[in-house]
C-alpha cells in the first residue's frame, strides 16, 4: 500500500497543537514509515508552492483559528486537495480562546476592535508590502470549510493524536500507543481504528460522556451554598469542586482528557467542547448550577447569583463561536 | 526587480511571512506577522485569577509570571515549596525550548524523517550520526514529563495560581523526576560536546552564517541580584537599572502599516535629534538602531553576568575564547548561547528535582482581599517578559499591558531578515537557499 500524503498546518493560533504532533511519544519521525509529509510549514518548510505542486493530499491536520482572510484562504486551499481534514485542537475545532473576541464589548472597547479590524484593510502604504485582511470575528474551521474529523483539546492529548493519526494515516497499522485513547473513546470507534477501517464522518477522537465520568475527585451531593472563585481557599483534597462552590465545567464538557485539569486541582474550562447530550454548554451550566443552590430563600439566591463573574467568557472559554446558541454562525456540514 | 514572498516560514511560533523587494543592489526585506494575537481583548473583562490559564496560551513562561503578578495584585507570598516548584517548572522549559530549537537546527538541512523512509537516508549527507534526532526527541518528550508531572499539563500548564500552585506532587514523582533530571544532563553534556566538535568547530551546519550578525544593539534583562530590569547599551554597558512596573516609562511601542506586531525600543530615542533612520525602517520609525531591543539567551549572557552553574560557566568561557568577549550579536553567537542556557537548565532541574525543595506544608497562600494593580517580569526560555494588570473591586481586569518576546524582538527579527537576504547569493536562482538562510537566522532568537 503506498504511503499517505499528509498535511500539517496552523492558522491563527499559539502552536502547541502541531508541538503536541511533534511530541508524540518523540516517536514522529517514524510516521515517515506510513506517510509522505507533503506539507508541514513549521517543520519542513513547505511553501505554499509545495502544496500547489501535489495532486492529492490524503489527509490534512489543521490546527487553529480563523482570523484573517489569509487563514480563511489556507483553509479552502487544504479542503480542495484533502481527502480527509481533521479540525485539529480546540480553536480549529470550536474557536478556541481566540474566538472570546466575538463577545459584544463595551462602547469603549468596540472602537478599538473596529480599529483592530480596519488596520490591515487599509491600502498599503506606497512601497510597503500589504497585510490579508482581519476577519470581522473568529471562525473555527468548520464555519469555513466541511470538516471530516475532530481532535479536540487544548493542545489535544497525545493519546488521542496518536489514536487518530493510527486510524487516518496509518490505516491501524503503527506501534500503538492507544490503550488509554481507545478506552475512551466510543466503542464502534475504537473498533474501527482496531481494525484499520475510517471512523463514521464527523467523529470526534474523544469520549462520549462528560469529564465527570473520569474525574478521578470523589462525588458527593452536588449542592452548595456558597460560590467561590478559585484564588479562594478550597479543600485541596479530592473533593469535586464543584460541591466544593467552584464553577467547574466537567459536567458538560466531553470526557476523553482524563480529568487533567480537575486532577491539578483546577476547574475544567471545557477545552474539549460539549458532551454529546448537551445542547449549549453555558446553557446547561446554568440550569446545572441553578439546581445546585442549597437554598430556597429567593433573597440568598439572588444574593449568591449577584457573586457569580463572567459566566459567558468562563462557560464559552474556548467554544464560543461554534457552541454558544445565541452567537454561533452554522457549519459548512 | 523581482519581487518574492516567503510564505510560511519554518519554526517560527507565529504566522509570519516574509516579503523581499529584490532590487539587485539594495534589496528590501520585511518581516511581517500577519495575525493579531488579541490577548488584551480576550483578557478584559475576565476574572483577573483566570490570567495564568488564559495567558498559557501565549508560552508556559507567560503562565508562570501571570501567576507572579496575581501573587502581587493579591499581595500575597507563595510557600517556599510553591516558589521551586515555579521554578523548576521554569527550568524545565527553558530545556525543552531550546533542545528543541537545536532540533530544529540539526535537522534543518535534512529532512528530518528521512531516517524512517523506506529504503532509508541513502544519499543524503549525513551531518550527524544514524538515530540522534530520535535520541533528541527522546529527551525532548522526558522534559516534557517532567512540565507535565510539575504543570499538570505540559504545552498550557496550569499548576500555577494565586499564592502559589494548586497541588501537591504525588510520592512516586519525585524519583521519576530525580531520574529525569539525570538523564537530561547527561544528554546535555553529550549535545554540548556534539555542538562544539560539529556546528560550532568546523560543521557545516552553520556554514556561511559566520559573518551573519546585526549592528550592535541594546538588549533588557531582568538581574539576578536585585529583581531589577536592565538596560545594556550596544556596546554591552549597563545604560539604565528599574523597577518592572516602570517599563512602559521606559520602552516606547512603535506600530507599522505593514506588520501586525508592534515595535519595542528605548523611550525617548524618537526624540534624539541626531538619530538617523534605521537601514530597514526609512522614515517609518524615527529611531538609529541602537535603540531598538532585543531579549533572550543571548541578551542574557551578553550582560556579561558569570553564571551559577558550573558546565554552564565552561561553556560560556568556551564560548568567549572562541568568538571573543561580549556582547555578540551574530546568529553563531546566538546558537551557542542556547547551548549554554541549555547545560545551566539541565544542572538547575538536577538542583530542584529533589524531594526537600519540592515539599512542604502548604501549597499557596490563601488572600484576604483584591488588590487593584499586579504587575511582575520573568526571563523566559525567549527572553524577558513583563505583564501588567489593572483591575476594578471585584477583581475583574479593566487594563492589561503585555510585553512580550514577539514585540521586543520584532525589531530584531526585521532587521536579521534584511541581512540574510542582502547576503544571500544568487538569491533569484537559489529561492529554497535564501529562505533557508532567513530560517536559520531567525530560530535562536
Amino acid at each position: 500500500m503506498p504511503n499517505k500524503k499528509l498535511a500539517i498546518f496552523t492558522a491563527t493560533g499559539c502552536r502547541a497543537c502541531e508541538n503536541a504532533i511533534l511530541d508524540i511519544h518523540y516517536q514522529v519521525s517514524s510516521l515517515a514509515r506510513f506517510a509522505d509529509i507533503a506539507f508541514w510549514p513549521y517543520v519542513s518548510g513547505s511553501q505554499w508552492k509545495d502544496l500547489e505542486a501535489e495532486d492529492r493530499l490524503d489527509v490534512c491536520f489543521f490546527s487553529g483559528a480563523i482570523r484573517t482572510g489569509a487563514d480563511r484562504e489556507a483553509a479552502l486551499k487544504l479542503r480542495e486537495k484533502s481527502r480527509i481534514m481533521v479540525a485539529c485542537g480546540a480553536c480549529a475545532a470550536f474557536g478556541g480562546m481566540p474566538g472570546l473576541i466575538n463577545l459584544p464589548q463595551g462602547s469603549t472597547e468596540r472602537g478599538q476592535l473596529q480599529q483592530t479590524t480596519d488596520k490591515g484593510q487599509q491600502s498599503p502604504e506606497d512601497g510597503k508590502p500589504e497585510l490579508p485582511p482581519l476577519e470581522p470575528g473568529v471562525s473555527a474551521l468548520s464555519q469555513i470549510v466541511k470538516v471530516d474529523y475532530f481532535v479536540p483539546g487544548c493542545p489535544p492529548t497525545q493519546n488521542f493524536l496518536w489514536a487518530a493519526i493510527q486510524s487516518l494515516v496509518c490505516n491501524g497499522q503503527s506501534p500503538a500507543r492507544i490503550s488509554f485513547a481507545a478506552a475512551r473513546l466510543p466503542e464502534a470507534i475504537s473498533q474501527a481504528i482496531a481494525s484499520g477501517i475510517l471512523p463514521p464522518g464527523g467523529t470526534l477522537f474523544a469520549g462520549e460522556k462528560a469529564v465527570c465520568a473520569s474525574c478521578s475527585r470523589v462525588k458527593e451531593e452536588k449542592r452548595f451554598d456558597a460560590y467561590k472563585r478559585p484564588y479562594e481557599a478550597y479543600e485541596s483534597s479530592g473533593r469535586c469542586l464543584l460541591e466544593q462552590g467552584l464553577v467547574c465545567q466537567g459536567i458538560t464538557t466531553r470526557e476523553g482528557c482524563g480529568g487533567l485539569c480537575t486532577a491539578v486541582g483546577q476547574p475544567c474550562r471545557g477545552c474539549f467542547g460539549k458532551a454529546e447530550a448537551v445542547f449549549d454548554p453555558g446553557a446547561k451550566m446554568v440550569s446545572a448550577i441553578g439546581s445546585t443552590f442549597d437554598s430556597e430563600d429567593a433573597a440568598e439566591i439572588s444574593a449568591l447569583v449577584d457573586d457569580f463573574v463572567d459566566l459567558a467568557g468562563t462557560f464559552y472559554r474556548y467554544t464560543l463561536p461554534t457552541q454558544c446558541a445565541l452567537l454561533s454562525k452554522p457549519s459548512k456540514d | 526587480m523581482k519581487n518574492m514572498t516567503f510564505e510560511p516560514l519554518r519554526w517560527q511560533e507565529d504566522p509570519v511571512r516574509v516579503t523581499v523587494f529584490d532590487d539587485p543592489e539594495h534589496p528590501q526585506a520585511y518581516f511581517q506577522v500577519t495575525a493579531p494575537r488579541d490577548m488584551g481583548r480576550i483578557c478584559k473583562g475576565r476574572p483577573v485569577e483566570e490570567l495564568p490559564r488564559i495567558l498559557t496560551m501565549m508560552s508556559p513562561a507567560h503562565h508562570l509570571v501571570s501567576a507572579m503578578a496575581l501573587d502581587r495584585l493579591f499581595g500575597v507570598e507563595p510557600p517556599p515549596m510553591a516558589l521551586n516548584m515555579r521554578q523548576a517548572l521554569l527550568q524545565t522549559h527553558v530545556f525543552r525550548h531550546h533542545l528543541r530549537k537545536l532540533y530544529f537546527l540539526i535537522s534543518s538541512r535534512q529532512n528530518p524523517f528521512q531516517i524512517h523512509r523506506k529504503g532509508g537516508s541513502r544519499g543524503a549527507i549525513q551531518l550527524f550520526p544514524p538515530h540522534f534526532l530520535d535520541e533528541i526527541m527522546h529527551h525532548e518528550a522526558l522534559s516534557q514529563e517532567a512540565a507535565t508531572i510539575l504543570g499538570g499539563r505540559c504545552d498550557h500548564p496550569l499548576s500555577a495560581v494565586t499564592g502559589g500552585v494548586s497541588r501537591f506532587l504525588k510520592e512516586g514523582y519525585y524519583h521519576r523526576l530525580s531520574e529525569i533530571a539525570q538523564f537530561c544532563l547527561a544528554f546535555a553534556n553529550r549535545l554540548s560536546e556534539f555542538f562544539r566538535d560539529a556546528v560550532f568547530g568546523d560543521g557545516k551546519l552553520l556554514d556561511g552564517f559566520q559573518n551573519l550578525r546585526i549592528e550592535p544593539m541594546a538588549s533588557l534583562t531582568l538581574s539576578k541580584k536585585d529583581g531589577n530590569v536592565v538596560l545594556t547599551d550596544s556596546l554591552g554597558k549597563e545604560k539604565d537599572r528599574f523597577t518592572p512596573d516602570m517599563m512602559f516609562k521606559k520602552i516606547d511601542i512603535y506600530t507599522a502599516s505593514w506588520t501586525r506586531e508592534p515595535f519595542a525600543c528605548i523611550q525617548g530615542s524618537s526624540e534624539n535629534p541626531g538619530g538617523k533612520t534605521g537601514d530597514m525602517f526609512h522614515s517609518e520609525f524615527p529611531v538609529p538602531n541602537p535603540h531598538f531591543l532585543f531579549v533572550g539567551p543571548l541578551a542574557r549572557l551578553n550582560s556579561r553576568e558569570a553564571l551559577e552553574s558550573s558546565l554552564a560557566e565552561e561553556e560560556r568561557q568556551r564560548l568567549i575564547e572562541a568568538l571573543g568577549p561580549f556582547p555578540h550579536f551574530g546568529v553563531v553567537a546566538a546558537y551557542w548561547a542556547l547551548v549554554v542556557e541549555l547545560l545551566q537548565a539541565a544542572e538547575k532541574m538536577n538542583g530542584l528535582y529533589v524531594e526537600e525543595k519540592l515539599t512542604g506544608p502548604a501549597i499557596r497562600t490563601i488572600p484576604s482581599e483584591i488588590g487593584e494593580i499586579g504587575f511582575a517580569a520573568l526571563e523566559s526560555p525567549q527572553g524577558l517578559i513583563y505583564h501588567h494588570y489593572r483591575t476594578d473591586k471585584r477583581g475583574i481586569v479593566e487594563e492589561i499591558e503585555i510585553l512580550g518576546t514577539r514585540t521586543v524582538n520584532n525589531a530584531l527579527r526585521c532587521l536579521l531578515t534584511q541581512k540574510a537576504v542582502e547576503s544571500a547569493p544568487f538569491r533569484e536562482q537559489a529561492v529554497k537557499e535564501t529562505q533557508n538562510r532567513i530560517e536559520i537566522s531567525l530560530l535562536p532568537f
